[in-house]
């Protein structure tokens, strides 16, 4: 009897902390998908947290989302943005962790060094003079100066040049003497051997990019080149704002997330945890 | 080193130029200039009026009492952050961290708001508590509290922020938390269990010291992000009220993008940066003589 009590009272526990975690997400979706006047006329109640009894009313909200904003053309730049930055990122960063791997150059170790020390620099912190290099490379007000900054890293080279020195050098050598030079060593040897290391940095690049809010703030104006990040507060922000058509874009910016969360679930710790004591 | 040959060289560096390219134009050269900047009056609008003026910068920004107010609400922001959410994670690994049926779901729960975006949780949250007719104020009405001003009083600003960060990234280090929880042999707890010992004498004397590494890791890197806030508090308060929440990578934007004062930007860039820097090297030294012991 008093463990079945313990039990109740545990299980109790365990599903008020989860409330607090997830009540705000229900509210997000279920809101999104009622009129905004039952929204407040719901608040507080069980009712706030489920969508409209009224089943034709659940994507009205979306219509009129859809209808004033151009709302496919951000799903569209986040889409493009998210996917040639997660693409470059992989060949670029690859690229890098192979030569730092494989290869004896001259200035390797200082290199080396240099970008270990580049780690510390808090990449934020450059905003300003970030966005003057961007200004005299005449790239402002482009896609291509949303995409570029967000490609290279440090960390993701780091990750591919570990992955690649688990890699014994003789099969490389082997190959080497069938003749296939180092872009074919490259693209057919290893980068088939690190599909772990290619899902890694490609799904932390894709969150990253999609969840990029500062700059492409700072370097569009054009709104039709705006990601959804940037929508969200533009929409929040021209009036009439409706907490229903709101609360239905950031719904609408948190699907794709969701997903990848969920395919690509197990590669995510060995962005950060799995990587030992990591960045060093 | 032997074998090094011209071949491979040029090789090597071809396939490092792209790296290095962006790298260097994205990161470098503006670490590079700002330093420069720091040390100028220059204005974006009037690029060719940019003259040399020493230290003026450095002396005005240490007068400047709104920078002065954001590295105190920074670190205000960090020394509340770091216990609250890195304390939240590891007791949410340790409830988790048991056979127990729905397990799965709490798991999945209490990860869940990772998946949102920082513009997404900020803008959410600014509804949930809005003061007169947020869900919140709502419920806490219900249960018999009076309505809080959260977000719109200065003194309650910034830990409405670190409650909602917290909120945000524990899910994501309770997993790394859990991770470090299942590499403990259950050998270990079985040897202090013949030698008498109670379930908290073990969380003391086994769990945590084995958990350091795990520890250290999780609290460099939250360190480092918590001291480049600004995402919450742009979307939410704006840096307001009465300045309660403007942190300085917030006020780096404002004077160098808002204002275009780029030589002004710049020194507190350098000034801030080197902070961080120094922080950062602190943290990982000391981590690295708790890994050679």
């Amino acid at each position: 009897m008093k463990r079945k009590s313990k039990k109740v009272i545990e299980y109790t526990f365990l599903i008020l902390l989860a409330c607090i975690f997830i009540f705000p997400m229900i509210w997000m979706i279920a809101s999104s998908m009622k009129p905004e006047s039952s929204i407040y006329v719901d608040m507080g109640s069980i009712q706030s947290l489920l969508p409209s009894l009224d089943p034709s009313e659940w994507f009205q909200t979306y219509q009129e989302l859809f209808s004033r904003f151009n709302v496919f053309q951000y799903i569209f730049n986040s889409l493009t943005y998210a996917i040639v930055v997660t693409l470059g990122s992989i060949v670029v960063n690859a690229m890098a962790g192979y030569a730092f791997s494989k290869f004896n150059f001259i200035g390797k170790k200082v290199l080396f060094g240099l970008l270990i020390a580049l780690l510390i620099v808090p990449g934020e912190t450059l905003i300003i003079t970030q966005f003057t290099v961007a200004h005299d490379l005449g790239i402002l007000n482009t896609r291509l100066a949303v995409i570029l900054p967000m490609i290279a890293n440090i960390f993701f080279i780091y990750l591919f040049r570990n992955f690649f020195n688990a890699i014994p050098d003789e099969i490389i050598e082997s190959v080497k003497l069938d003749g296939a030079n180092y872009w074919t060593i490259f693209w057919k040897i290893l980068l088939p051997m690190s599909k772990p290391a290619i899902a890694t940095v490609g799904t932390l690049s894709f969150i990253l990019s999609w969840n990029d809010y500062l700059w492409p703030l700072m370097v569009l104006t054009d709104t039709e080149k705006f990601p959804l990040q940037v929508a969200i507060t533009n929409i929040n922000s021209t009036p009439p704002v409706f907490t229903n058509q709101v609360m239905a874009i950031l719904t609408i910016s948190t699907i794709p997330l969701i997903i990848v969360y969920i395919v690509a679930q197990k590669y995510l710790l060995q962005g950060l945890g799995g990587s030992g004591t990591g960045i060093k | 080193m032997k074998n090094i040959n011209a071949r491979e060289n040029i090789a090597a560096y071809s396939f490092l130029l792209p790296a290095l390219i962006l790298l260097g134009l994205f990161l470098l050269v503006p670490a590079l200039i700002a330093i420069y900047y720091a040390f100028t009056d220059y204005y974006l609008l009037t690029p060719d009026n940019r003259q040399f003026v020493g230290l003026d910068n450095f002396i005005a920004i240490f007068k400047d009492p709104i920078f002065i107010q954001s590295l105190k609400n920074v670190g205000l922001f960090v020394v509340c952050v770091i216990p609250v959410q890195i304390g939240s994670a590891l007791g949410l690994a340790l409830l988790i961290n048991k056979q127990r049926r729905g397990n799965m779901f709490f798991k999945v729960a209490f990860f869940a708001p990772v998946v949102l975006s920082l513009v997404v949780i900020s803008v959410l949250w600014l509804y949930l508590l809005n003061p007169s007719e947020g869900l919140i104020n709502v419920i806490l009405e219900r249960v018999g509290i009076n309505p809080q001003p959260f977000l719109t009083s200065p003194d309650q600003a910034m830990y409405t922020i670190v409650f909602v960060s917290a909120w945000q990234g524990a899910g994501y280090q309770m997993l790394i938390f859990l991770a470090g929880l299942q590499n403990i042999p259950s050998s270990v707890y079985e040897a202090s269990k013949i030698d008498g010992a109670n379930k908290w004498q073990n969380f003391i004397h086994i769990t945590l010291p084995l958990l350091k590494p795990t520890s250290i890791l999780i609290m460099i890197t939250t360190l480092i992000a918590a001291f480049k806030l600004i995402i919450q508090p742009m979307v939410m308060t704006q840096g307001g009220p009465m300045n309660s929440t403007i942190t300085p990578v917030y006020y780096i934007y404002q004077t160098g993008f808002t204002d275009r004062l780029i030589g002004y930007a710049s020194t507190m860039t350098v000034v801030f940066g080197i902070l961080i820097g120094i922080v950062t090297i602190i943290q990982s030294k000391v981590s690295r003589e708790d890994d050679s012991k």
